[in-house]
């Protein structure tokens, strides 16, 4: 049977020595694309390693697609189509015979493979250029004829590292809308790490974080976004006396001149700050939600998290914010 | 309006006609409206992406080690495989090539019908020996010098290119995928090596229309010769792989394989000129082979200070060294960074 859940893992840890790389990992990844997100040195390599079988774990367990990443790495890697962040293709090859060569790997049949090639090396744009030499292909070219070895054979699920990782603008809107047409009409999943939230943010429905070999946050964007709400507001006369106010009530506020950010924490945050701009004599000239992007929510989690602690019940602490997110019990989360 | 331009077949091409085909029959003739649609329209690329999925299934671990050794042997022949460089499929031919001459000269010694150029060039226990492991020409010029060229960037350009993430993020373990390799090289060398040592066996019995008797008194020593040649290529291909997996570009592997079979014969032959002694051979890679090999095949030994064993249990111990550093350097080969 299918699981729902193409990637579940309970007290994944690998230890390197005294060096923990992964630490208690609970991930639960539903169908769909999810983004992989953490600095350098968070474990997004190591989990990789270990979600395709190629490490052992040192304690949990953890499935991939139904199969157990202890014991089925060869079942995984079959049903998982990798695209690596770094130069993984042979420059003196075409682009057709390396991609066939990929499905051979796999276990295709070589007239088969070929057949698949063209038609992978199509779907990634790159058809008309199939029997050129990689080593006269641009980044772009190197990034889709890696993605296109990734899918030959057709994955349920592909993990892309950094896919739009030194693309120029019109090759990364081409590699965001293939990974989006992989999702939404191919009806696959994509686990991509990637430092460029925006496309994260473009791809994925949901994202996982991870801190120091911990997670941070896992959830979908939008819910996770909950956690940095704010309400933005344009004052006029009186701006000093209402931001007082307002931390006097009890509000955490940014401000940059006349316009302020307020969290917005309570249902009737809204009221309370009319109110007291009406209390002070300030003018509200404009209010609105501010609309957190995933970047500002990879900010707002690093600070919540700084760089000594190390889990997850310190981002998602309240209860209201645990709510929202879509993390496991354990982690304080739950849906509301 | 103007008429409209009759393209039949049999129309007379004219000036007007070439004219309404290279500029169009009624430019000029647009409505505003039409002129004013065809300033909007937007360029585009004729491109629809569409995902196809695919319903196979994939064969078993046979058939991915098969596409490896596929892929490296079928390299040297055809394009659309391992791009081995041209030098090195010329060098392979020419050494091929020249590995024949004595198979030649046999089918030559046949049609003269010279005893005493039999004796030189024909099937005997010497000249068996001598078609595998003889120091001049064979191992001097060609042999080593194929092993260096097709070791030198089997393992090391994975390394170089990062395509070692292409193996190891598919279901091929570290095993089959070095296995595979060293397999492939080792063929390679067989077909130049045991090949021609085939071909020339059987141009003794074509030039001297042997029988089975005569087949079945040999064949003891023609497969002495094989697992000479066996031996001789494990070796050359196991200190090969080695080095390549510990380097990153072709040239360090190719040079250090010569550097150590070259090398090491050097220092020996120089320590035995020297001083009488013998000893030091047993850190030379092909007098050990050679070594093993007489024994094997029954020839006059050029080693009289030591036994055969020696030179084999030194051959072991270099191998098994070469092994273990080739197996713990691809098992240091990373899928997401290298």
């Amino acid at each position: 049977m299918e699981d729902e859940r193409i990637i579940h893992t309970k007290g994944l840890t690998k230890a390197y020595g005294p060096h923990v790389a992964l630490d208690n990992l609970n991930i639960s990844i539903p169908r769909g694309a999810t983004g992989l997100l953490g600095q350098n040195g968070a474990g997004k390599s190591t989990f990789l390693k270990t979600v395709l079988g190629l490490i052992q774990a040192t304690s949990g367990e953890g499935t991939v697609l139904g199969y157990d990443i202890r014991h089925q790495g060869v079942e995984i890697r079959q049903r998982i189509g990798y695209m690596p962040e770094y130069d993984a293709l042979n420059p003196d090859m075409d682009a057709i015979h390396q991609v066939r060569y990929s499905g051979e790997l796999l276990g295709m049949n070589p007239v088969v493979a070929m057949n698949r090639a063209h038609e992978a090396l199509q779907f990634v744009g790159i058809g008309e250029q199939r029997y050129r030499e990689i080593s006269s292909f641009s980044t772009g070219m190197k990034q889709a004829t890696k993605l296109a070895c990734a899918i030959i054979h057709d994955p349920d699920l592909v993990i892309a590292d950094e896919p739009s990782n030194g693309l120029d603008t019109k090759a990364r809107e081409f590699m965001i809308s293939t990974l989006n047409t992989m999702v939404n009409d191919g009806q696959r999943s994509v686990l991509m790490a990637s430092h460029l939230m925006d496309d994260v943010e473009r791809v994925c429905e949901n994202i996982i974080l991870l801190h120091k070999g911990k997670l941070a946050a896992q959830g979908k964007i939008e819910d996770l976004k909950a956690i940095d709400r704010e309400i933005e507001i344009h004052v006029w006369g009186g701006a000093t006396p209402l931001e007082e106010r307002l931390l006097s009530q009890g509000f955490r506020v940014r401000r940059e001149g006349r316009v302020m950010r307020i969290a917005h924490t309570q249902d009737d945050t809204t009221t309370q700050i009319l109110r007291a701009a009406a209390d002070v004599g300030a003018q509200i000239r404009r209010m609105h939600e501010y609309e957190a992007s995933l970047e500002d929510l990879f900010l707002a989690i690093m600070d919540n998290l700084g760089y000594a602690v190390k889990s997850s019940e310190d981002l998602l602490r309240s209860p209201l914010e645990a709510k929202r997110v879509d993390a496991p019990e354990s982690l304080g989360g739950g849906s509301s | 309006m103007r008429e409209e331009v009759a393209l039949q077949p049999e129309a007379p091409v004219t000036g007007q006609g070439r004219m309404d085909v290279a500029w169009g029959a009624n430019t000029g003739d647009e409505t505003d409206q039409e002129l004013s649609q065809a300033n909007t329209a937007q360029g585009g690329e004729i491109f629809e992406q569409h995902y196809t999925p695919w319903r196979g299934t994939l064969n078993p671990r046979w058939m991915r080690n098969w596409a490896i050794l596929r892929h490296h042997l079928l390299g040297i022949f055809r394009k659309g495989h391992r791009p081995w460089t041209m030098p090195t499929r010329i060098f392979i031919l020419i050494a091929f090539l020249a590995s024949l001459s004595d198979a030649g000269m046999t089918l030559l010694s046949g049609l003269v019908g010279s005893s005493e150029f039999h004796g030189l060039f024909g099937v005997s226990r010497d000249n068996l020996y001598g078609h595998v492991l003889g120091f001049f020409p064979r191992n001097v010029l060609y042999y080593p010098i194929i092993a260096a060229l097709l070791v030198g960037s089997v393992i090391s350009e994975d390394r170089e290119h990062g395509t070692s993430a292409l193996y190891f993020s598919r279901p091929v373990s570290r095993f089959d995928y070095v296995s595979m390799k060293f397999v492939s090289v080792a063929l390679i060398q067989a077909m130049v090596v045991l090949g021609s040592y085939l071909l020339y066996f059987l141009a003794e019995v074509v030039a001297y229309g042997r029988g089975w008797a005569w087949m079945v008194d040999v064949f003891p020593m023609f497969l002495a010769g094989i697992l000479a040649g066996l031996l001789l290529i494990f070796t050359y291909t196991s200190i090969g792989l080695s080095l390549s997996s510990v380097s990153t570009g072709r040239f360090f592997p190719g040079i250090g394989l010569l550097a150590i079979v070259f090398g090491t014969k050097t220092l020996a032959s120089i320590v035995k000129n020297l001083f009488e002694r013998e000893i030091l051979y047993l850190v030379s890679p092909y007098d050990c082979v050679a070594h093993v090999g007489q024994a094997v095949i029954g020839t006059q030994t050029t080693y009289d200070q030591y036994s055969w064993t020696y030179s084999l249990l030194a051959l072991v111990a270099m191998n098994a060294l070469a092994l273990y550093v080739l197996a713990t350097r691809v098992a240091s080969m990373e899928v997401t960074r290298e």
